[in-house]
């Protein structure tokens, strides 16, 4: 028996021995090695000599990640998605294809799955595209994956794709907001839609939930809205751009990412159509800005409008004062300029309104955005109680101009303002005026004041 | 010995081989388990941009991953650690004398990385300098190269 | 070479184990070992005595001590990180899926087997005076081993996990005057979060592993003090009882009989002064029944081991472990099941919160705990024991229905549906 005890001991040892050597085994075969594998060969296949090939194919293999710290994603695509960054692989085999038409969203800095979906933090490839069970963001078909722009650019038109900007109309002026929330703003009827993106649902769903409310949803009280195929794409793309994440001040500053309608109207004022032509049409002092994005990268465009010198000396470009996001916005408009836009532009006849209507438009959107309507109300009304202020709330500014000049209320805005209290002896007031000139640039606060001067009332007429 | 004696042994053998052999594979299973095969850091191979962003004259700094880009006009790129060898402080690079100074313990490193003065121990690394496929600048940190190399674009 | 004798030597001070004295000194005299006795009964060896059950248990949980702190170093109980580590183990780490699954696999066999256990040592009335207290202690480590496995469930931060706990936890609070402060308390706050998680991980990682660490030294000292395992029940005498039990020394004395001296058994100081142990007198036939400990009881121990290792691994290479999506607050998934072992619990909750989560559960572990001081029957023999018998199987057979009602036969809305009709989720 003894005997027999230690043959079964040592016979369970092998086996022990076994499973572990299968595990390891196991997990040392994973898929991702044979794609790699394949991939260097086909980048072998392109190596001028032997050498080189060799030092290709001795690569070793290697989980490829690309960290987005702030958006609590880790991409994993490119491990087995070799090619996508690689030019040369423009006719390789999937995986290994090279991913044009990028521009700045080039997947080492944005990762894959902001605009695809997937399941980033996967390694095989049923897990990567999400189509498991228990993941909820598989990947966006062909038809939808334009929607994804939107998480972003979640303002003005984005190049592209006008479907966002024509949902997000729809959905301004079908009167979605009386059953639904957005942004807290809305009524309690249907559900809150601020993040209905990020709620997991197929966006073959959606559009079929807004051709037919009830068909999907039984029992729903949503009225049909009889859309058309495309209004329901178009509202699907605007749904799908509603997620939670902040990715927009992840990739750029506090800032909104301004759209290119703002870039084409400085392009009208600086005159940058006395150097330059579209596709043509223009002059021909300066190079040619058809396609200019595709030829170089958005930091050199950037460089080229703050110091043309640096990049090519000798330029006859002058230095235009712009800051920032003028810079961005005109970039914006030369990735999607065509030579329509130049003639249209040639012939004086802007699709835009006139300088001072765009400067008070901007002037508006900026009162908004930066959350000057929160204390000084959407219509300029004031009246948000602040105890122990004099008057004893925030002041409505329909009646600035009769107390102040433009520039001092510029200079308010830049410099703030603590208001002066009612009762000296009594506690501070809660709420003040801060002060914007680090945060805000000359020109928004300049087009703020634009914006308050053309709304002021005349009161002293009507006393 | 006779048959049955050998057998007896082999089997033995095979058995206390079996032991540790599992006991082996699965230390070295545990090691493995603990060398992590992605990093939470950031690359030590990346791209920059491309070549045309990169004015002649003073470096660029690149403050995440400590590292100066020289453009010569007439020899090309290169890319140096802007790390102090001495203990890891951040070097700086002035135009005045072309030279790099550490702010921590004095130390100076000539325009070639080479150490001038202070407690030093080694150069400055200069790392490798490629193009990408896409056209792009690519810097592997992995890969040291001597002081006199340099990418001609 | 003499060097190298001289070290081993200094390392392993006992004689060869081909003598008597060297296989009681591999006993007695080393550390890891010692708990044994230098020789044990023949019987105690039988697999059909115990099923070697509690080394079963004792063995998974030294895997789950490996596994557990190996997956330390990879995760971090902070959501929403906890989840991305998981994800992490799944895909990136070498061996990290193997590993996961071995430490749940032994996780859910580690509550089977004390649960058998205990099945056993009721059925053998092994917890029969002398042994009445390690019963207690036994019982102890079956609600720490529970508690382990409950802290452990929360960690993977999915929805599985999310809202088993929360289902858990709610059940306890159930509990009067103090349940809802404990479920705050383990909580650290008003619902599941990541107070919740931290507070489980320690639980999981320190505060438990300790405590069942200290009761199992308890548990095994108490086993050597009784004398060692009891005796198995087919070699039980009709009339005769085990306990011959007098503590104290007078009576004891007259208990005793030392066996015959041999000239190549020695024992340690100790063992003379008191004689043999004190609860179980050892005739002179019966000590032909003993043999050493080594190897005899020491080679079924390696067996069991390596048996409990290889099923272990081969469930861990075939079965993966759950993973569902990341805990949502939001989104309670319909219907809401705790771990397995609970959802007996569950049942009864689902039709009497009170009686169903707070009085049954806490009658059944009074019940348990008193076992041993109401059972007035000193004998262990079947025969004897009827009621008892069929009493404990009922108990043992209501819990078992209703962890199989709660597994299979609730759907949405806990409603009975038949696993025919609907796909019940199952709770791993």
């Amino acid at each position: 028996m003894e005997r027999k005890l230690q043959q079964i001991f040592f016979a369970l040892s092998l086996i022990a021995l076994t499973l572990i050597l299968a595990a390891a085994w196991q997990a040392n075969t994973p898929s991702w090695k044979t794609y790699q594998k394949n991939f260097l060969q086909l980048e072998a296949q392109g190596e001028p000599n032997a050498v080189t090939k060799a030092a290709v194919l001795a690569t070793p293999p290697q989980i490829h990640q690309v960290m987005l710290t702030g958006l609590q994603r880790v991409d994993r695509c490119t491990t087995c998605h070799l090619g996508v960054e690689d030019p040369t692989m423009k006719n390789a085999p999937e995986p290994f294809r090279y991913h044009a038409g990028l521009g700045p969203h080039i997947p080492s800095r944005f990762g894959c799955t902001i605009c695809h979906g997937g399941q980033g933090l996967a390694t095989d490839k049923d897990n990567a595209h999400g189509k498991v069970e228990f993941w909820q963001s598989p990947l966006l078909s062909q038809e939808y994956i334009r929607a994804s722009c939107g998480r972003c650019h979640k303002e003005g038109d984005v190049p592209d794709v006008p479907e966002l900007a024509e949902g997000r109309r729809l959905f301004e002026t079908q009167g979605c907001r009386g059953c639904h929330k957005l942004n807290g703003v809305g009524g309690s009827i249907g559900p809150d839609l601020t993040e209905e993106g990020a709620n997991h649902r197929s966006p073959e769903w959606l559009e079929r939930h807004f051709l037919a409310p009830n068909a999907v949803s039984a029992g729903s009280a949503m009225p049909n809205f009889h859309f058309t195929r495309d209004q329901a794409r178009d509202l699907t793309y605007y749904m799908l751009s509603l997620t939670n994440e902040e990715m927009g001040s992840y990739f750029s500053s506090m800032r909104s990412i301004p759209g290119p309608a703002y870039g084409r109207q400085l392009f009208i004022e600086k005159n940058c159509i006395a150097c330059h032509a579209v596709g043509g049409v223009g002059a021909k002092i300066g190079p040619d800005l058809l396609g200019v994005t595709k030829r170089h990268s958005m930091e050199w465009l950037d460089e080229q409008l703050v110091n043309p010198e640096l990049v090519y000396p000798g330029s006859s470009m002058p230095e235009y004062d712009l800051e920032t996001n003028a810079r961005k916005a005109i970039v914006a408009f030369l990735s999607a300029a065509t030579p329509d836009d130049l003639r249209l532009i040639q012939s004086g006849k802007p699709r835009a309104q006139s300088v001072e209507e765009v400067a008070i438009e901007a002037g508006k959107q900026d009162f908004a955005r930066f959350g000057c309507v929160g204390c000084h109300g959407t219509e300029l009304q004031g009246g948000v109680a602040n105890p122990n202020a004099q008057g004893g709330e925030v002041p409505s500014l329909l009646h600035v101009s009769d107390d102040y000049t433009k520039d001092e209320v510029i200079a308010i805005i830049r410099n703030g303002r603590v208001p002066p209290m009612d009762n000296a002896a009594g506690p501070p007031p809660p709420l003040y005026m801060p002060s914007w000139k680090h945060v805000l640039s000359d020109e928004d606060i300049n087009r703020i004041a634009d914006y308050l001067w053309s709304k002021q009332q005349q009161k002293k007429d009507s006393w | 010995m006779n048959r049955r004696a050998f057998f007896k042994l082999s089997w033995g053998a095979l058995g206390v081989a079996a032991i540790c052999s599992a006991v082996a594979v699965s230390l070295a299973a545990v090691v493995r388990f603990l060398m992590p095969s992605v990093f939470y850091e950031p690359p030590q191979s990346f791209k920059i941009g491309e070549p045309g962003d990169f004015p002649f004259g003073p470096p660029t700094f690149l403050v995440e991953e400590k590292i100066f880009v020289f453009r010569d006009r007439d020899k090309g790129f290169s890319a140096a650690s802007a790390v102090c060898t001495h203990l890891g402080c951040t070097v700086a690079h002035f135009q005045s004398d072309q030279r790099f100074h550490c702010p921590c313990h004095g130390s100076i490193f000539a325009a070639d990385g080479t150490v001038q003065h202070g407690p030093a121990p080694r150069a400055l690394d200069w790392f490798e300098v490629t193009l990408a496929r896409d056209g792009k600048l690519l810097i592997d940190k992995d890969k040291v190269v001597p002081p006199s190399y340099r990418l001609m674009v | 070479m003499n060097l190298i004798r001289e070290i081993w030597q200094s390392i392993v001070r006992r004689d060869p184990l081909s003598t008597d004295k060297g296989k009681s000194e591999l006993v007695f005299l080393n550390v890891w070992l010692h708990i044994h006795p230098a020789k044990v009964k023949k019987e105690n060896l039988r697999f059909k005595h115990t099923f070697y059950l509690g080394f079963i248990t004792f063995f998974l949980f030294l895997i789950l001590l490996t596994t557990g702190i190996a997956l330390m170093c990879y995760y971090r109980p902070y959501p929403p990180q906890a989840y991305q580590d998981m994800k992490d183990l799944q895909f990136v780490v070498f061996m990290g899926p193997f590993l996961r699954n071995m430490h749940r696999w032994a996780a859910h066999g580690m509550v089977v087997c004390v649960f058998l256990h205990m099945c056993r040592v009721f059925y053998t009335g092994s917890y029969k005076k002398p042994r009445q207290f390690n019963w207690v202690i036994g019982v102890l480590l079956l609600l720490l081993t529970l508690g382990l496995s409950f802290t452990g469930y929360l960690l993977p931060w999915d929805q599985l996990a999310y809202w088993a706990i929360t289902v858990g936890t709610n059940i306890g609070s159930y509990a009067p005057l103090i349940g809802g402060q404990v479920r705050e308390i383990l909580l650290g706050g008003h619902s599941v979060g990541e107070g919740a998680l931290l507070r489980f991980y320690v639980l999981h990682v320190a505060v438990l592993p300790s405590l069942i660490i200290l009761l199992t030294i308890v548990h095994f000292w108490r086993v050597r003090k009784d004398g060692g395992l009891s005796q198995p029940v087919w070699k039980l005498k009709p009339q005769e009882t085990e306990s011959l039990v007098t503590i104290g020394a007078p009576t004891a004395v007259e208990a005793l009989h030392v066996a015959p001296a041999s000239t190549d058994k020695t024992y340690g100081l100790m063992e003379v002064v008191t004689g043999k142990p004190i609860f179980e007198t050892v005739t002179p036939e019966e000590e032909e029944d003993t043999v050493f400990s080594y190897p005899y009881a020491f080679v079924r121990e390696a067996v069991v081991l390596m048996a409990t290792v290889t099923t272990i691994m081969m469930m861990s290479l075939f079965l993966n472990a759950p993973l569902e999506e990341l805990a949502n607050p939001a989104k309670t998934p319909n219907p809401a099941k705790a771990p397995w072992y609970f959802l007996g619990l569950q049942e009864l909750v689902s039709h009497s919160a009170l009686l169903g989560g707070v009085v049954a559960p806490a009658l059944m572990v009074i019940a348990l705990i008193a076992i041993p001081y109401l059972d007035r029957n000193p004998s262990r023999r079947p025969g004897d024991r009827k009621w008892m018998l069929w009493l404990f199987t009922f108990f043992v057979v209501v819990n078992l229905a209703l962890i199989v009602v709660g597994t299979f036969f609730r759907g949405p809305g806990w409603a009975l549906v038949p696993p025919w009709v609907h796909v019940a989720g199952g709770a791993e």
